[in-house]
């Protein structure tokens, strides 16, 4: 399980980065994932670079084969990042989506 | 003070069910212990290189558990930095030399890993990864795709040059009866395999191991030494060892088309040892993935940034070419085979033997100066050593 506190001292990050603007640098298709994302499989990941000059690393959500290029512009939104456990809370991240 | 390799030893890499790490470790020293023709009693310290007994075997202090199954009871350190933990063990061996608290140091680079299954793998070695990498789902050969694809977006790298990484590496060790794989493909096979991360395929890719790989490392008497020296078994002179590091994650790099740790340990060897890139004859360095064999010719200044593909494709680096250097005779990670820890001494116990001029079928002719390069995560850790036969 995720530890309560570990998300608690995350969120502030997280607040941060929601609704910034960035562009694909660089990306790819993860096909072979590890158990806890298996479920997800296969998912793009990529690393954005953000206004501002910050880069992170993030997972690219609803998005089309078009969309996965060097460039493209995306926008940071919250999204559960990880499967809770039966009694644990909810983890939830930073994503980027597409935008046109 | 010179320092030298006394004795080398690898054992058989693959998926060795049967043997347990102990057994592993007992053979791998006692091999490097009959090379150097030194009893255990001469060993003043143990470095073990490893990076996953605690996270996927429940073990840790494998300092003292080595030092239990080989009788010894001087002191013993694990150093861990992930897929460079053999070759940081084999650095801080050499600094515990130099410093002089010890005179004669074994180093033991081990890994178990197909005891689990490959999604715990795959999560532990994450591990050596940064906390965002790990929260997005991205996996080790994912961060070498975005690797890949940055490199083929600046220099039209082509995924059949990466495949030829493979097939030259499947070629070498299929002379090499330690390997994991000694089987040939071809570029069919690898631009046909399945696909794991794009643009890198499963062939693109190094396989999860066993094995273990240890040296002997010791102060020397260059002057005597020659007099004494015989081709059987001649000692080999460590001439440089240098390790930089980068950020953990690979976001927060500058440049996403070089590894800056590699270029930086890179040029600091070669500064110590004295001599430039044009001198090395062979070369075992970290191709974990078709892509980073590319960027280490690179960053280590043999080949200028975007002409290192074309040349591997050409054949330049290969055995049978006979160029200006030969580039993982061994198999490299891809084919000899990667169990994490043992990685990073393996390379060197390599460089050693073809030093020697012991490797029989894949022997290189004429080698005088080698150099191993082993890296940790995508590039977090870089270790470079050259070595100079006497």
């Amino acid at each position: 399980m995720t530890s309560p506190v570990k998300i608690w001292r995350n969120q502030k990050n997280t607040c941060y980065l929601a609704g910034k603007n960035g562009k694909i640098v660089s990306w790819t298709i993860i096909r072979s994932p590890s158990s806890a994302y298996k479920a997800h499989a296969p998912y793009p990941v990529a690393i954005v670079a953000l206004d501002r000059g910050i880069r992170i690393f993030a997972q690219i959500v609803d998005s089309q084969n078009k969309d996965l290029r060097k460039g493209q512009k995306v926008v940071c939104v919250i999204r559960r990042i990880l499967e809770p456990d039966k009694e644990g809370i909810i983890p939830y991240g930073i994503k980027a989506k597409p935008v046109e | 003070m010179d320092i030298a390799v006394i004795g080398a030893y690898t054992t058989r890499f693959g998926e060795l069910w049967g043997t347990s790490p102990r057994a592993l470790a007992r053979e791998a020293v006692g091999g490097a212990l009959d090379d150097a023709k030194i009893s255990k009693q001469s060993i003043d310290a143990l470095y073990v290189g490893n990076m996953l007994s605690g996270i996927l075997g429940g073990q840790e202090h494998l300092g003292a558990f080595f030092a239990e199954e080989l009788n010894l009871s001087c002191p013993a350190y694990k150093v861990e930095g992930a897929c460079a933990s053999g070759g940081l063990a084999v650095h801080s061996a050499i600094a515990g030399v130099k410093s002089g608290q010890y005179r004669t140091v074994l180093v033991l680079g081990i890994e178990k890993m197909t005891d689990h299954t490959p999604e715990d793998v795959a999560i532990a070695l994450m591990s050596a990864g940064s906390d965002e990498e790990r929260v997005s789902g991205v996996t080790f050969p994912g961060l070498y795709a975005i690797l890949a694809r940055a490199h083929t977006e600046a220099y039209g790298t082509t995924e059949k040059q990466l495949a030829s990484v493979s097939v030259k590496n499947h070629y070498h060790a299929s002379l090499n009866p330690k390997a994991h794989f000694q089987k040939q493909i071809n570029l069919n096979h690898v631009l046909e395999s399945p696909r794991i991360a794009d643009p890198l395929k499963l062939l693109d890719c190094s396989p999860i191991s066993d094995g273990a790989s240890a040296v002997i490392i010791s102060q020397i008497n260059m002057n005597k030494t020659k007099k004494i020296g015989n081709s059987e078994n001649r000692l080999i002179q460590i001439i440089a060892s240098a390790v930089a590091t980068d950020t953990l994650g690979l976001a927060q790099r500058r440049s996403l088309t070089e590894l800056s740790s590699t270029k930086k340990a890179g040029i600091s060897a070669l500064r110590e040892a004295g001599i430039s890139c044009r001198e090395i004859d062979i070369a075992e360095v970290h191709d974990c993935f078709s892509i980073a064999e590319i960027l280490a010719m690179e960053d280590l200044g043999f080949y200028e940034k975007g002409k290192a593909a074309k040349a591997i494709e050409n054949g330049k680096t290969s055995l049978v070419s006979g160029g200006a250097i030969v580039v993982n005779p061994s198999g490299g990670l891809k084919a000899c085979g990667h169990p994490a820890g043992a990685t990073g001494v393996r390379q060197i116990a390599e460089i050693v033997e073809q030093l020697r001029g012991r490797c029989d079928k894949r022997q290189v002719k004429n080698a005088r100066f080698g150099l191993a390069q082993n890296v940790g995560g995508s590039g977090a850790t870089a270790v470079v050593h050259i070595f100079k036969s006497i």
